[in-house]
């Protein structure tokens, strides 16, 4: 089993740009889909990303940082799950029923575990 | 609408057969240094359910409205507890996202999760690093639902010696930091074995001696029955002839208990009760789990004891009881534990089987041992065998030393009656 990071990216906002019905399908889906995660094990951690990001940047040796300012794509959240393999870790993304509720990409990076 | 007693007693019956469960649950999420935090929890839900019934009347399935009540009491505890209490649970950080609480919760509160926190709370309140009168104290609390005066009762203490066994017990958690888990590998059998001997001791509180409240004492059985009942039924635990073991021995027995005194409240020996009062769907449960306890033809200690219990139960009459083969199984459990105990229970086929005065030279050979030297029933035990030879003033010798060694009343008194007897004769 190995860790991977999964960052969902959203164009707009699920809480503020989806109708009630569809945040209600949207959490209804969503819920099913982490529980079924949890039961199997494969589940660390999930959350999603609350407003107010900054940004920390390093320029000519001087740390700033400042708001982080979003495109029209947003970091919606993440997921940190276990899965034996890559591929496995894309269907585990690709099972997301997040993809029928809004336009998203979700990158899926695999960690490194100690000792390698 | 219900009337308040109806109320109240639907109350206490749900609050023994789902506290448990309940604190179980609670306890996997606040984390085991918090289990008086999940008490407290289930406490209040129970007090708002007789509330609200009080009001509304009881809803269809009260269980269910008990533990949507205490899930939201749950969460709502995490919520303001969150910067003042440090939760250690593993499943905390479930709780705290939004994304995952809602599901974590379900996934909780399910019925196969639930059954798991309860194993994991079995596990914990019978681990070694507790002393056994306190896990045995934690898990009527915690696992049974029993309130302090209920303990106190059934142990013929105060309750405030009760609270400090508590105290003691939480305590030892902390300090020993006992996890709330299920042990895993060659570990788990260990625990095992440690968690069927206090389950034993706890039945074998409600068995043994009597004091007027033959109630609280079968209750303690019925729990202690209980207990091992989901040990056996886990998919956790993987070798279960021992807990199959134990349960087989605490069926029969408990088939035995109403026979067991008389309407005076003396107790009666095996070949004085009255077996039409023995209860015949226990015994066949504790036959069935003999059975179940040797499918693997692994014969342990429990299963032996079972083995013995149930040549007793399956005699029409005393006389009828296949003694060669009850010494048979003394023998066997002799090569697994040749404690002075067994081997004065032994004693009883021996004397049955090649008469009382072989009896009385197995027993020489161990009375000196100081474990025994002083306990009542070597001695109570010999004099039957006297008895059995008509050596009344030699038997009378020995009732009159068990008499003074024994502090329980009903015995007190069941010896006194067979010191009278040997008098006469």
């Amino acid at each position: 089993m190995k860790d991977f990071l999964l960052i969902l990216r959203t164009e707009g906002n699920v809480w503020t740009d989806l109708s009630p019905e569809q945040l209600q399908h949207h959490i209804k889906n969503g819920g099913a889909y982490i529980g079924r995660l949890m039961k199997e094990g494969k589940l660390k951690s999930a959350n999603p990303v609350d407003k107010g990001s900054r940004i920390v940047t390093s320029a000519n040796g001087v740390l700033k940082d400042g708001p982080f300012n979003e495109s029209k794509e947003v970091i919606a959240g993440y997921f940190l799950i276990q899965a034996n393999d890559m591929d496995e870790a894309v269907e585990i993304a690709k099972a997301n029923p997040i993809f029928n509720d809004i336009s998203t990409r979700i990158e899926v990076h695999p960690m490194m575990p100690i000792g390698e | 609408m219900s009337t308040q007693p109806e109320i109240s007693q639907l109350v206490d019956h749900l609050f023994r057969h789902e506290s448990g469960r309940l604190v179980a649950v609670l306890t996997r999420i606040f984390g085991i240094e918090n289990l008086e935090l999940a008490q407290d929890v289930v406490q209040d839900a129970l007090v708002e359910a007789i509330h609200h019934w009080q009001y509304k009347g009881v809803p269809d399935s009260p269980s269910a409205w008990l533990f949507r009540v205490a899930k939201n009491k749950a969460v709502n505890q995490i919520n303001k507890g969150k910067k003042k209490i440090p939760y250690s649970s593993d499943v905390m950080h479930y709780l705290q996202s939004k994304w995952t609480v809602t599901p974590a919760l379900e996934h909780l509160f399910s019925e196969e999760e639930i059954q798991d926190s309860v194993l994991r709370m079995i596990f914990a309140c019978c681990h070694p690093a507790i002393s056994a009168d306190s896990q045995i104290a934690l898990a009527l609390r915690t696992l049974c639902g029993f309130n302090i005066p209920e303990i106190a009762r059934a142990f013929l203490t105060t309750e405030e010696n009760i609270a400090k066994r508590l105290v003691r017990a939480r305590k030892s958690i902390r300090e020993d930091k006992v996890a709330f888990e299920i042990p895993a590998g060659a570990e788990l059998e260990k625990r095992l074995d440690a968690v069927l001997a206090t389950i034993y001791l706890l039945f074998n509180e409600g068995y043994n001696a009597s004091n007027g409240n033959e109630l609280i004492r079968y209750e303690l059985c019925e729990e202690a029955m209980r207990l091992v009942q989901i040990v056996a039924g886990s998919k956790m635990v993987r070798f279960k002839e021992n807990a199959y073991g134990l349960l087989a021995l605490m069926y029969l027995n408990a088939s035995r208990f109403k026979a067991r005194l008389d309407e005076k409240g003396n107790i009666l020996t095996m070949a004085q009760q009255d077996r039409s009062k023995w209860d015949a769907n226990l015994r066949d449960k504790g036959l069935a789990c003999l059975n179940e306890a040797g499918k693997d033809n692994k014969i342990g200690f429990y299963h032996l004891l079972a083995g013995i219990s149930a040549h007793h139960s399956m005699a029409p009459d005393y006389k009828a009881t296949n003694w060669q083969a009850i010494l048979y199984l003394y023998d066997c459990l002799v090569n697994i534990d040749n404690s002075p105990l067994v081997l004065l229970n032994r004693s009883v086929a021996v004397c049955n089987v090649r008469g009382a005065e072989k009896a009385i030279e197995e027993l020489q050979r161990i009375e000196n041992i100081p474990s025994l030297k002083n306990y009542h029933l070597l001695y109570s035990t010999k004099a039957e065998f006297y008895i059995q030879l008509k050596e009344y003033s030699q038997a009378a010798d020995c009732l009159e030393r068990s008499i003074r060694l024994t502090s329980v009343p009903a015995e007190k008194q069941m010896l006194q009656i067979r010191l009278d007897s040997c008098k006469i004769s």
